[in-house]
């Protein structure tokens, strides 16, 4: 009875993660589909095609739009995850390290972003632009992606700060460094697997976002988001299954490598 | 009840506990007495804890028996035996209050209310905690947190209580109270306490019979005073209190010294040398005297040697003392008269019935 | 003299130091009372403009909020209908999910959590595609059921309510399952332990201790599912259809397609403060560490 019992818990755990991967699995493998039509709903045949387009044709399978698409994309997610995680790790540094009068309704003011509904927030900022007259395109998406990747860095950097012992920035200040050098030498190499991890979390959320750039995008610039929301109404083609599968792959092995990364330093900083 | 027919309240026979790359107890063969106070001693990693769950029902044995008044109860779940523990952490459940807590098992049990709540009124007057009874575990000192933990196994008549280091959070003002609290609590009801320790004193304190453990076996059994007196191992001996060891060769009752000096023994701890040609034997610090050169009544078994460091601890003074060819002895005199500087040439000795053999 | 002149030295050094940790806020608040707070409070204002598309004025118009039950009283019951719906059977999936990572896991525990994750790193919008062809007419979902017999003949999934709801299950399921892992992984398992002791079965353990313990994670992943669904509206565009549109449809729509300021801000608005009223006595209770652990 009881093994039975723990077997249900068993396979029940398994057919959820078999529902989580089943569409990343169907993603992967219509990126090898042999399409007929516009639509890449069914399975016909198997075909290496759209990964040949992907990676050796110039034209990048006379597929429009998806290779801008990208790096917009790209080049968006780096720049709104490096000032987030900057403007961030301030933030985590000052409410990790000191108590102060507002440190409380700080923490609550943090949280906000995190709990807007994503079209409250992305309509809220477009109607403070057309107020502004700042045209939207690039900038007034970099300023909305960065409004809410802030509150996940500090989040990622203060457990960090929160888990390191305090005593070894008292020892290194006993051993004659001053408040910078301490900071310099021993509390930012400790914190820097958070600020890395904030800045990887700050990256894939600005790369996959869709609602906040939907507003504020504007009709000239389209990240990769954009550009399969605009697909989709007139097919997907392939292509974009094989980049997305490109995405996954890679950001998986980011992924590892960082919680490798992170367990190895967790371990030397143990001692 | 079951004292006079003589079957006792625990038994082990051979268990042996595996678990993926060492042996935490290994063919344990121990019986357990009703109404006793019993101590399982030993450092972390003897195996001491995993037998108290074994006992428990939290672990399954490898391989082996364990009956509890002579039932077999290998292999069944804990809430289907009657022994209760007293966690390590106490493991209050800090959604419920003191209240909650102590009446949980009967609930459990399907005892009607009634009862419960009067055997709750007798449980926390018992422990001295009626006035905290809808406190939460959270606002409780540590003391107290102990004696709700204690209340909660108690109220359920266990016929054997296991406590894992009951008192290893308490501070030692606190553990000291506690103790004898223990030791009154369960002359008072009656029952089996098993008791897991690292703590030789507590162990001393409070058990009629201790267990010392090491690397999953029992080393030495018996009352605190037994092993205390007479530990047969130098494991026991280091462990429990401290020794001074010396190696020397057998010949009849006596054991002769690397610097010449004989050492004579009791018959019975002489018996324990046959068949051997060198043995290591002991005596406790405390056991040994300083005697000027004319004094009368010097014991039989002395040794020369130079104080190399004195320490005063208050009620007494110890000394180490440098004995050539042999090391430094331990001296612990009471602080009655002089006390007696590094560099002095001293004269110890102390009788045969304080020697023991450890093998 | 000499401590004369050290004191105020002192005093003006420790003020200094008193002002670091507030000018380690500042840049970044900065920005978010700027591009957060400030646009949210303008709604206030903008959801009380009445007018033409591009003039609207300041008029004190109620009626933009009205029509919330007025004119969008079906995309509203839609909302609350699917994100409810959406967060049970969130629930249902994570609960076990989370206890058997928790407690069965053992040293696979780390990797698991990584792989609850893991899907969420293929694009979004990819990934909630894939939805159609798992619910496809011909798909095999359908053709099950139909075979079953809980489907009608000429039934289908896509462009339906239930679509709908599968893929905003789907897309949340991990706000749901971190914090009911993060409670129930600190759980102290000698409580379990002493449960037992005391007489209870392992159903009777479950339900007194467990679960009473890990409802903290419960609620917390209700909010954290139910808020961003119940606000969702690119599930509806690409698995559902009209008659499936949710209030962030028409905040999407007015804002995006119509240019109708006052009522998108009457509606964001007053969603978020429905979501503050739904958070505020949580965060009183329990402060915010819950959420974000």
């Amino acid at each position: 009875m009881r093994l039975l019992k723990r077997h249900l818990l068993t396979v029940y755990a398994i057919g959820v993660f078999l529902y989580l991967f089943l569409p990343v699995a169907l993603v992967i493998l219509f990126g090898f589909n042999d399409v007929r039509g516009r639509f890449n709903y069914q399975w016909i045949g198997f075909t290496l095609e759209h990964w040949e387009s992907v990676f050796f044709s110039r034209t990048f399978g006379g597929v429009q739009g998806l290779w801008d698409g990208m790096l917009t994309s790209l080049r968006l997610a780096f720049l709104s995850s490096a000032i987030g995680t900057v403007l961030g790790t301030l933030i985590a540094l000052s409410l990790g390290r000191y108590s102060f009068r507002g440190r409380g309704a700080t923490n609550v003011f943090l949280f906000l972003p995190m709990a807007t509904p994503e079209v409250v927030m992305g309509s809220s900022i477009l109607a403070l632009f057309l107020v502004l007259g700042l045209n939207q395109g690039f900038l007034t998406l970099l300023i909305s992606h960065i409004v809410f990747i802030i509150s996940y860095v500090v989040l990622t950097v203060k457990a960090r700060i929160q888990g390191f012992d305090r005593h070894l920035e008292e020892a290194a200040m006993d051993l004659y460094a001053t408040e910078w050098e301490t900071f310099r030498r021993v509390t930012l190499p400790l914190i820097m697997p958070g600020v890395f991890a904030a800045f990887l979390l700050g990256f894939a959320l600005s790369f996959d976002d869709f609602i906040i750039s939907n507003f504020n995008s504007g009709p000239r610039v389209q990240t990769l988001p954009l550009w399969i929301f605009g697909a989709a109404q007139r097919g997907i083609p392939p292509e974009a299954n094989v980049l997305g599968t490109v995405i996954f792959v890679v950001t998986v092995v980011i992924m590892l490598l960082n919680v490798v990364w992170q367990r190895r330093q967790a371990a030397r900083t143990r001692v | 009840m079951t004292a006079e027919n003589g079957i006792p309240a625990v038994e082990l026979d051979r268990v042996t506990k595996q678990f993926a790359d060492f042996t935490a107890v290994h063919e344990l063969t121990l019986s357990i007495g009703e109404n006793t106070f019993f101590a399982m001693l030993g450092p972390s990693g003897c195996g001491k804890t995993t037998t108290l769950r074994m006992i428990g029902g939290f672990e399954d044995p490898t391989s082996g028996t364990i009956r509890l008044h002579g039932e077999d109860v290998t292999g069944l779940k804990p809430y289907r035996r009657a022994v209760n523990t007293v966690f390590q952490s106490y493991a209050l459940f800090p959604h419920m209050t003191v209240e909650e807590n102590v009446a949980f098992g009967l609930r459990r049990q399907k005892v009607d209310d009634a009862e419960i709540k009067q055997r709750v009124g007798e449980t926390l007057e018992l422990v001295q905690l009626s006035a905290r009874r809808g406190a939460k575990p959270k606002q409780l000192s540590g003391g107290q947190q102990q004696r709700v933990a204690l209340a909660r196994a108690l109220i359920n008549h266990p016929r054997v209580l296991l406590l894992d280091e009951p008192l290893g959070a308490l501070d030692l003002k606190l553990r000291k109270e506690m103790q004898i609290e223990l030791k009154r609590i369960q002359q008072e009801v009656g029952i089996t306490f098993i008791h897991v320790t690292h703590d030789q004193e507590e162990a001393m304190t409070m058990a009629d019979t201790i267990a010392v453990m090491n690397q999953g076996r029992i080393e030495r059994l018996g009352s605190p005073s037994q092993i205390y007196e007479d530990p047969r191992t130098p494991f026991v001996a280091g462990f429990l209190g401290a020794s001074n060891l010396m190696n020397g060769t057998v010949s009849g009752n006596e054991v002769g010294l690397p610097n010449g000096s004989v050492i004579r023994l009791t018959d019975i701890q002489a018996a324990r040398c046959n068949g051997h040609a060198t043995v290591q034997i002991g005596v406790r610090p405390e056991k040994l005297s300083f005697f000027g050169n004319g004094d009368a009544n010097v014991p039989v078994n002395r040794l020369t040697g130079v104080i190399a460091d004195t320490s005063f601890q208050g009620v007494s003074t110890q000394y180490l003392v440098e004995v050539p060819g042999i090391g430094q002895v331990a001296v612990v005199e009471q602080n009655l008269g002089e006390i007696h500087a590094p560099g002095e040439e001293v004269l110890m000795a102390w009788k045969p019935e304080h020697t023991f053999v450890v093998e | 003299m000499t401590t004369a002149t050290a004191e105020p030295e002192l005093a003006r050094m420790a003020r200094r130091r008193a002002m670091v940790p507030y000018l380690l806020l500042l840049p970044g608040i900065a920005w978010l009372i700027f591009f957060f707070m400030v646009p949210i409070l303008r709604l206030i204002g903008v959801s009380l403009q009445s007018g033409i598309y591009p003039n609207y004025e300041f008029t004190w118009e109620w009626g933009n909020y009205a029509q919330l039950w007025t004119t969008y009283r079906g995309q509203v019951w839609n909302s609350l209908r699917f994100a409810f719906t959406a967060t049970v059977i969130c629930l249902v999936l994570a609960y076990p999910l989370a206890y058997f990572i928790a407690f069965r896991g053992g040293k696979w525990k780390n990797f698991l959590v990584v792989m609850l994750l893991m899907p969420f790193l293929m694009p979004f919008l990819l990934r909630t595609l894939s939805w159609k062809i798992i619910l496809a007419d011909e798909g095999l979902v359908v053709s099950t059921l139909k075979g079953l017999g809980l489907l009608g003949p000429n039934a289908t999934l896509l462009a339906t309510s239930a679509a709908v709801i599968a893929g905003i299950a789907y897309n949340f399921l991990p706000f749901m399952t971190l914090p009911i892992y993060v409670s129930l992984e600190k759980l102290d398992r000698s409580l379990i332990e002493a449960a037992a002791d005391l007489y209870a079965t392992p159903a009777e353990a479950f339900r007194k201790v467990t679960l009473p313990l890990s409802m903290p994670g419960v609620v917390a992943g209700t909010l954290l599912t139910f808020i961003p669904a119940v606000g969702d509206y690119v599930n509806v565009l690409l698995l559902g259809s009209p008659n499936e549109f949710m209030i962030g449809n028409v905040i999407q729509s007015r804002f995006l397609n119509v240019l109708d300021y006052p009522v998108a801000a009457a509606l964001s608005f007053t969603l978020m403060i429905a979501i503050v009223v739904l958070l505020v006595p949580y965060v009183r209770a329990t402060g915010t560490d819950e959420l974000v652990a």
